[in-house]
């Protein structure tokens, strides 16, 4: 086990440095001279021309390309990200306001379509072929094809603009800050983000429910009188959910790439919202380090992921 | 004992019948194409993608009006017999924006589909087959591009590159070819181990017209497939960028562009015409390709029975 570990971790290097090598190449081709980025902006605008020419060299900005890359690689390990192009605030920062909406946000659809799409997608394969299972898979089909942000702009109309049940957006009137004035905000970007991914996690726990209700240990189970329910749901659930686990791991970059535009749809002020307002301010820096750092989330998750099914699944070889 | 017929004794009756009249034809087409013909949902969806094309390429005879012209005294006026969607903010027919719109838009998604085969497929099906070294490279060269959320390789690309049609298209190729490179190179890694391979390469046929002529051919049912879900993902991705204002260029009109005033919360309430229609028209134009990509599935993989 601590030598899989281990060797899954190692495995991760060489990813992160090919990822970061693009990233860099990126900020290089990018208009915009690499200073701007490095140093806050009112210490550029205190310098003369010439003094800017001594701290290029200085900094080295002059050396060959791969002792650069190998500087900025250090200065990220170090925690140094650079500055924000339109504010001159450390990128370090500004993300790291942002990070608890977005995890909220992602937690929340996250337990919300792992429930449902489970039970639904149980409840379709133990009573498969019925109208409830057929409804279901054709839910399950107009769900993955409909874009998330029109479900949101539908919820939006219906529940918040048209009923007033909910707030339209933002996360936080002024005035409030307790932390469950966040609840009403968080109910409908929750939902949607929640709903898209249900179709997918009930899609897979159908057929794998189906794949395990098939197994010759249901069939003991059941000849030695084990009530119905228990069967399904114990003997059954526990081992279908295994590569339900898996699939929950490969939907993490959906679940991140998915904030990106609920946020824009329903004002949510986290991760995904910075990131589409540095795209259209062409806010260069500030656009690539938070790829940089979203990719590097999304290779932690599936490492961990990993770890959980060896655990879980004494099928797994751990060579 | 006799007993009641069913529906399919009176079928072998009827089939008997026309035998022994020497009036049954022989079935000459396709066994796949029959079985798509027989998925309902499949044949509904071939039918709305063909008419949604149809009358895109021949927007000029579908409806009278110009996309892109601006009439102030026929703002935000609901549906008529004149309009029959109704105009948007600035007076342009809805409608017409939205048959106009439906060229760009399925022109990104095809385009793109086909670029991101056209690459994945070539270097999948070579190194898949010759594999050692280049295909190491190309392994993990995909598993970086693949490891990104495909929207934040997306926008991150629109920085660099800008925004325009072509980049666009270019984008959606560059992130979406790791998919069909893997799932190629999965099939010719199968496939090279069979006995014809091995004939082949006995009689001294050169690696490349092995690959593309003798084994791609016998791989093209997935390939297939996943070019049909790629192009409908490659559509809901142009409108969600298109919606944030990131994706075509907002004079061009497409799917996606007529959905970006949605953003306006006065709009969204007050005027469903200008939007809901081309969310109605992407939703249905998504799910009837991902119908047809599902029976084509069917069709090819002869392990997905039923």
């Amino acid at each position: 086990m601590f030598i899989y570990f281990i060797r899954r971790l190692l495995y991760l290097v060489p990813m992160l440095l090919g990822i970061s090598f693009l990233i860099y190449l990126g900020l290089e081709l990018t208009p915009g001279d690499v200073i701007s980025y490095l140093l806050p902006p009112e210490a550029i605008a205190d310098l003369k021309p010439e003094e800017l020419m001594a701290m290029r060299e200085a900094l080295g900005l002059n050396d060959p390309f791969l002792l650069r890359y190998l500087r900025w690689l250090g200065g990220i390990l170090q925690g140094d990200f650079g500055y924000s192009l339109a504010s001159g605030v450390p990128i370090s920062k500004l993300v790291l306001d942002r990070i608890p909406a977005t995890l909220e946000l992602s937690v929340a659809a996250l337990v919300f379509s792992t429930i449902f799409g489970v039970i639904l997608g149980s409840i379709s394969a133990l009573k498969r072929g019925s109208l409830l299972d057929n409804s279901l898979t054709v839910f399950g089909m107009i769900g993955v094809s409909i874009p998330e942000f029109i479900f949101g702009l539908v919820a939006l109309v219906i529940f918040a603009l048209n009923l007033e049940w909910l707030p339209v957006g933002k996360r936080l009137m002024p005035g409030y800050d307790s932390y469950w004035d966040h609840m009403p905000h968080l109910v409908m970007p929750a939902m949607v983000l929640g709903l898209i991914m249900t179709a997918g996690v009930m899609r897979y726990t159908r057929s794998s429910m189906l794949d395990s209700l098939n197994k010759e240990f249901i069939r003991t189970a059941r000849s030695k009188g084990v009530p119905e329910w228990r069967v399904n749901f114990v003997h059954g659930l526990r081992v279908a959910l295994i590569p339900v686990v898996v699939l929950i791991g490969f939907r993490l970059p959906m679940l991140i790439g998915g904030t990106v535009i609920i946020e824009q749809v329903f004002q949510w002020p986290g991760v995904g919202d910075l990131f589409v307002n540095a795209v259209r301010g062409q806010n260069y820096p500030l656009v690539m380090m938070i790829s940089f750092l979203s990719v590097t989330a999304v290779l932690f998750a599936s490492f961990l992921i990993d770890l959980l099914t060896a655990l879980l699944d004494p099928r797994v070889k751990l060579e | 004992m006799t007993r009641r017929l069913t529906r399919m004794d009176k079928r072998f009756d009827s089939i008997l019948e026309q035998t022994e009249q020497g009036t049954l034809k022989a079935s000459s087409s396709n066994r796949a194409l029959n079985k798509l013909a027989s998925n309902k949902l499949a044949v509904l969806g071939l039918a709305f993608v063909t008419l949604m094309i149809l009358s895109s390429v021949f927007a000029p005879w579908v409806t009278q009006y110009d996309p892109q012209k601006v009439d102030l005294r026929m703002m935000l006026k609901p549906p008529s017999t004149d309009h029959i969607l109704g105009t948007d903010k600035i007076g342009r027919d809805v409608f017409a924006r939205i048959i106009y719109g439906g060229r760009i838009s399925i022109l990104v998604g095809l385009g793109s589909a086909l670029g991101a085969a056209l690459i994945g497929v070539s270097i999948g099906a070579y190194t898949g087959y010759k594999g050692g070294w280049w295909d190491s490279v190309f392994l993990r060269v995909s598993e970086v591009f693949m490891s990104f959320p495909q929207i934040i390789l997306v926008l991150m690309l629109v920085t660099i590159l800008g925004q325009s049609l072509m980049n666009l298209i270019i984008i959606f190729t560059l992130t979406g070819w790791g998919s069909l490179y893997r799932l190629t190179r999965a099939q010719m890694l199968s496939l090279r181990e069979e006995e014809y391979v091995q004939a082949l390469r006995a009689f001294g046929l050169s690696t490349f017209t092995i690959c593309f002529k003798h084994i791609l051919p016998n791989a093209l049912g997935p390939i297939m497939v996943n070019i049909t879900l790629s192009t409908a993902m490659f559509i809901l991705q142009e409108a969600g960028l298109s919606f944030l204002g990131l994706g075509v260029p907002l004079n061009i009109p497409t799917w996606g562009n007529i959905l970006n005033v949605a953003q306006d919360l006065r709009i969204l309430q007050n005027y469903w015409w200008v939007w809901l229609p081309s969310a109605v028209t992407i939703s249905l134009f998504v799910l009837a390709i991902n119908f047809v990509g599902d029976g084509l599935r069917d069709t090819t993989d002869p392990t997905m029975q039923g």
